[in-house]
């Protein structure tokens, strides 16, 4: 296995930094998230980032398309493209597994959607293996592999004082390449995941819920939620968003940027009507999103089991205790 | 077991037997040792759920908002942040004093989720920032009481105590260096709104940050857009913040929210004299009425 | 030649182009049809009957709305106003620059349909989408059977499409059109009394029942067409939810795991008894 000390990792991405925007993950302002690498930047390897990878796909707020509009007159502009690759180091196993889910929902079921596939296509992932489970995380029992995510175009391994990297796909073969002589070819063993302190038995949690729309569970579950988007904004797989304009004067831009089923407005039309008006109908449609409509219109969860809503609810609003009481529902 | 918590649930226990609330809002324990969150009981057996330890963060008074429809009591468990909270709801009539019955807890100060978390189960943890410079430990207002009433020397020793330090250090920065570090606090907001959500003073029926199609604010998420939400938010709770701290508790991007907050409620004091949120039921709002001695410089 | 709707598509259909209203119909008090024409006077796209089309003043909003009917180089969406966009709609005159997206969603079963008498049954502003698949049938008249409407509205004044109720459609060979109002009122003399009642009334033997209008008349109605004896495939409706993205992107017109911009909006009774009652 090709392998470099962490502490080389430094002059790793400066190398690659010449060639490429490198996300890496950091900490700035006490958050950790994917930063674009540059000297001085505190990196955060040891455990997986607060602010997941998606908002290098899937900005949180994106413009999409300026406009100018006067009296009867209406002009609509695309933006200039964006250029340049982009190599994302560090993705866990979970967040591997959530850019998939992403991929089903922008890239498929007939419809494209241009700007994520764009900023897809430029960008170069790179996986990292994990050996000790945070508190939070229970990805092995969501099915996904903490040792080697999907999708990765190499597969970086956590070596202890080092980093090893395993090319998977033409792509990676030939990022590795662009490094090599940073890189020490050693034989090296992978160590083994150690225990997970939280676990989730979703085996036939998404058949289940087929018939548990109207559960009393729900009317449970739902009290302590505040409605807020921490869960949603935290989450690698939340994709909702909402389309609004800024307007100066005659010109505009429309922009696109993270909404959530938390919210009121989010479903509440024109004319007042409401289809999910409370805390309940809210909550559930969060839970049956993740666990049964994605799985049936997809055929895969939409929960990777990074554990960052369970850190982050301010009420413990667990979804992990969330599928133990649908297993226990009767 | 602790004699406090045998008591919560013997009290909580009776309320529902006799029927007398149709729920009981307390604490449970949660995914881990140091997470007490949120409990709702409807049953008599479901009691032994309930618990107080140093984690039982949550303001229950907020839940209350969610009741006002309901048929019957709610009974919930007031610290004495909580029970600030209460009176300030009651104070804007969101809520009816009669169907709510109040079990007082009086609160030693609860510690630090996140320092527990870093130092594990047996460690000293510290107190939660939170919990350090309060003044009112003990409930308010009450229907029920458990415990004794933290000695009132040391209740009075904390108040004498009052830190507006923090505030004052960011007084002293040039408007400049004030705009920089507020900009870099709420550059990073993900405006998910659970600081509003959890806060106690944010009871409106119909928010303005929720008017996005109105126009006052715009849902992208950008450094002028946070900054009039903060701004926005911090005017609209001042007066009302009673200080419980769970906005900056809960807030996942770590924004110093309370600062904002202590800075109003040190103008204000300053401005109309010292004033306490949620402790006087009749008393009038400082920002709530005109006095003809109120300042007036900007007039 | 101009990029159509159905070029942005392909390249980006989040994208609005620019189109122009060319006419403009007031229907009643509070609904307006908008005919659209692209900047070289074609039609932005060619919808089937049933589909939708994003609308959009770029400065105020964006909106999914039915298509109404089509012509040989425009299409038409017959709008209620009922929020910011839709006010602001019925403010501007013709010559208005607009953006337009689309065409989305499923459609009418045109083909299903084909050979068998229908029964239309629209309420208010629900007579819109609807109207769609009547103008298609009518044009192509041989394809079908019978052609029934009954349509009903809160007053004589609140009657959408009234030159089709009262000149065209009952021209139309093998064509009856039954029109109601809720209450009686001076200067009409047709009939009185809410949708569901009439069609009860009037009972039709379609082989296929074609329904739009506000959620109470649906309601009311679907026990009337179960006592008809049809069979839930039968059964066809157009569903309206909030919509942002209108290519299932967006997350918010969930009913369950379908979208209603992409799956929907025209389900049939079998398909909604197998969704979550959340619309």
């Amino acid at each position: 296995m090709k392998t470099v000390l962490k502490t080389k990792l430094p002059e790793l991405f400066e190398k690659l930094a010449n060639n490429y925007t490198v996300f890496v993950p950091a900490k700035i302002e006490g958050i950790s998230r994917f930063a674009p690498y540059q000297n001085g930047l505190e990196l955060a390897l040891e455990e997986n980032v607060l602010m997941p990878p998606k908002d290098i796909f899937f900005p949180q707020t994106e413009k999409m398309y300026k406009f100018k509009a006067k009296d009867q007159y209406l002009e609509i502009e695309d933006l200039p493209p964006e250029e340049g690759q982009q190599v994302i180091f560090g993705v866990r196993s979970c967040d591997l597994k959530s850019i998939d889910c992403l991929d089903q929902v922008f890239l498929t079921k007939g419809f494209v959607d241009a700007f994520y596939q764009d900023k897809r296509d430029r960008s170069i992932l790179i996986g990292l293996s994990c050996v000790k489970p945070m508190e939070n995380c229970f990805c092995s029992s969501m099915g996904v592999d903490p040792q080697k995510g999907v999708g990765a175009d190499i597969q970086a391994y956590d070596l202890g004082d080092k980093v090893g990297f395993e090319a998977i796909t033409e792509k990676g073969r030939e990022l590795l390449g662009k490094i090599e002589t940073l890189l020490v070819e050693e034989a090296a063993s992978v160590p083994a995941v150690e225990k997970f302190v939280l676990t989730a038995d979703i085996e036939g949690v998404p058949e289940k819920l087929k018939n548990m729309f109207d559960h009393p569970i729900w009317d449970d579950i739902c009290r302590k939620c505040l409605n807020c988007s921490v869960c949603a904004f935290v989450c690698p797989t939340c994709h909702c968003f909402d389309i609004a304009s800024e307007v100066r004067g005659e010109d505009g831009t429309k922009i696109r940027c993270w909404d959530t089923c938390m919210f009121d407005e989010y479903t509440r039309m024109a004319g007042g009507h409401q289809p999910r008006p409370g805390k309940k109908e809210r909550v559930r449609n969060r839970f049956m999103h993740k666990l049964r409509y994605f799985p049936e219109r997809y055929d895969m969860l939409l929960c990777t089991g990074c554990g960052r809503c369970v850190a982050k609810c301010p009420v413990n609003l667990d979804i992990t205790a969330v599928i133990r009481k649908i297993k226990e529902a009767e | 077991m602790s004699d406090k918590v045998k008591k919560m649930q013997e009290i909580a226990r009776e309320i529902l037997e006799k029927g007398e609330a149709k729920v009981v809002i307390g604490w449970e324990k949660g995914t881990h040792w140091y997470l007490s969150p949120p409990a709702f009981i409807d049953k008599p057996e479901e009691v032994e759920r309930l618990v107080w330890d140093d984690f039982c963060h949550n303001n229950l008074s907020k839940y209350l908002k969610d009741y006002v429809n309901h048929e019957g009591k709610v009974a919930i468990f007031v610290k004495g942040c909580d029970s600030r909270a209460f009176n300030r709801l009651l104070q804007d009539k969101q809520i009816e004093r009669d169907k709510v019955i109040l079990i007082g807890i009086p609160c030693h100060g609860l510690k630090d989720q996140d320092k527990a978390k870093e130092l594990g189960e047996n460690a000293d943890i510290p107190k939660a920032k939170k919990c350090v410079e309060c003044r009112y430990p003990n409930p308010l207002v009450y229907d029920y009481f458990i415990g004794e009433e933290k000695a009132l020397d040391e209740v009075a020793a904390a108040s004498e105590a009052r830190d507006f330090s923090d505030v004052e250090a960011i007084e002293t920065l040039s408007p400049d260096e004030k705009y920089e570090f507020w900009n870099k606090q709420y550059e990073r907001c993900l405006r998910c709104y659970a600081c509003r959500n959890v806060c106690p003073a944010c009871s409106c029926r119909e928010c303005i940050f929720d008017q996005t199609r109105v126009g006052w604010i715009g849902k992208a998420n950008n450094a002028s857009e946070n900054q009039f939400f903060a701004l926005t938010r911090a005017m609209h709770v001042a007066g009302l913040c009673i200080e419980c701290g769970e906005c900056e508790r809960v807030c996942p991007m770590n924004i110093p929210i309370m600062l904002l907050n202590k800075k109003l409620i040190k103008d204000i004091n300053l401005l109309f004299g010292p004033y306490d949120a949620g402790v006087d039921v009749d008393g009038k709002l400082p920002l709530g009425h005109f006095d003809k001695n109120d300042p007036e410089e900007f007039m | 030649m101009a990029v159509t709707a159905e070029d942005v598509k392909k390249i980006n259909p989040l994208v609005p182009i620019r189109a122009k209203v060319i006419k403009i119909v007031q229907e009643t008090p509070d609904v307006k049809t908008f005919h659209i024409s692209t900047m070289d006077d074609k039609k932005p796209f060619d919808p089937m009957p049933g589909q939708l089309g994003m609308l959009s003043l770029p400065a105020i909003g964006e909106a999914m709305f039915s298509v109404t009917n089509k012509g040989e180089s425009h299409i038409e969406m017959a709008i209620k106003s009922v929020g910011q966009l839709t006010e602001a709609l019925h403010e501007i005159e013709v010559g208005q620059e607009v953006g337009i997206r689309g065409p989305y969603g499923n459609g009418f079963p045109v083909d299903y349909c084909k050979g068998k008498d229908i029964l239309f049954i629209g309420g208010g502003i629900g007579l819109a989408p609807v109207r769609s698949l009547i103008m298609h049938c009518i044009k192509n008249r041989d394809d079908y059977g019978k052609l029934t409407v009954v349509y009903g509205a809160r007053s004589k004044a609140d009657l959408c499409f009234k030159e089709d109720l009262f000149e065209n459609w009952p021209k139309v060979p093998n064509m009856d059109v039954f029109v109601t109002i809720d209450r009686e009122e001076e200067g009409w003399d047709g009939h009185v009394g809410f949708v569901p009642a009439y069609v009860e009334e009037l009972a039709p033997k379609p082989q296929v029942t074609v329904l739009c209008g506000p959620p109470v008349m649906i309601k009311f109605t679907l026990p009337t067409l179960q006592k008809m004896n049809f069979k839930d495939q039968d059964i066809i409706t157009t569903l309206e939810l909030r919509m942002k993205c209108g290519i299932g992107k967006c997350g918010r017109c969930n009913i369950g795991s379908c979208y209603v911009c992409l799956d929907g909006p025209v389900f049939t009774m079998e398909q909604l008894k197998d969704l979550p009652p959340e619309y």
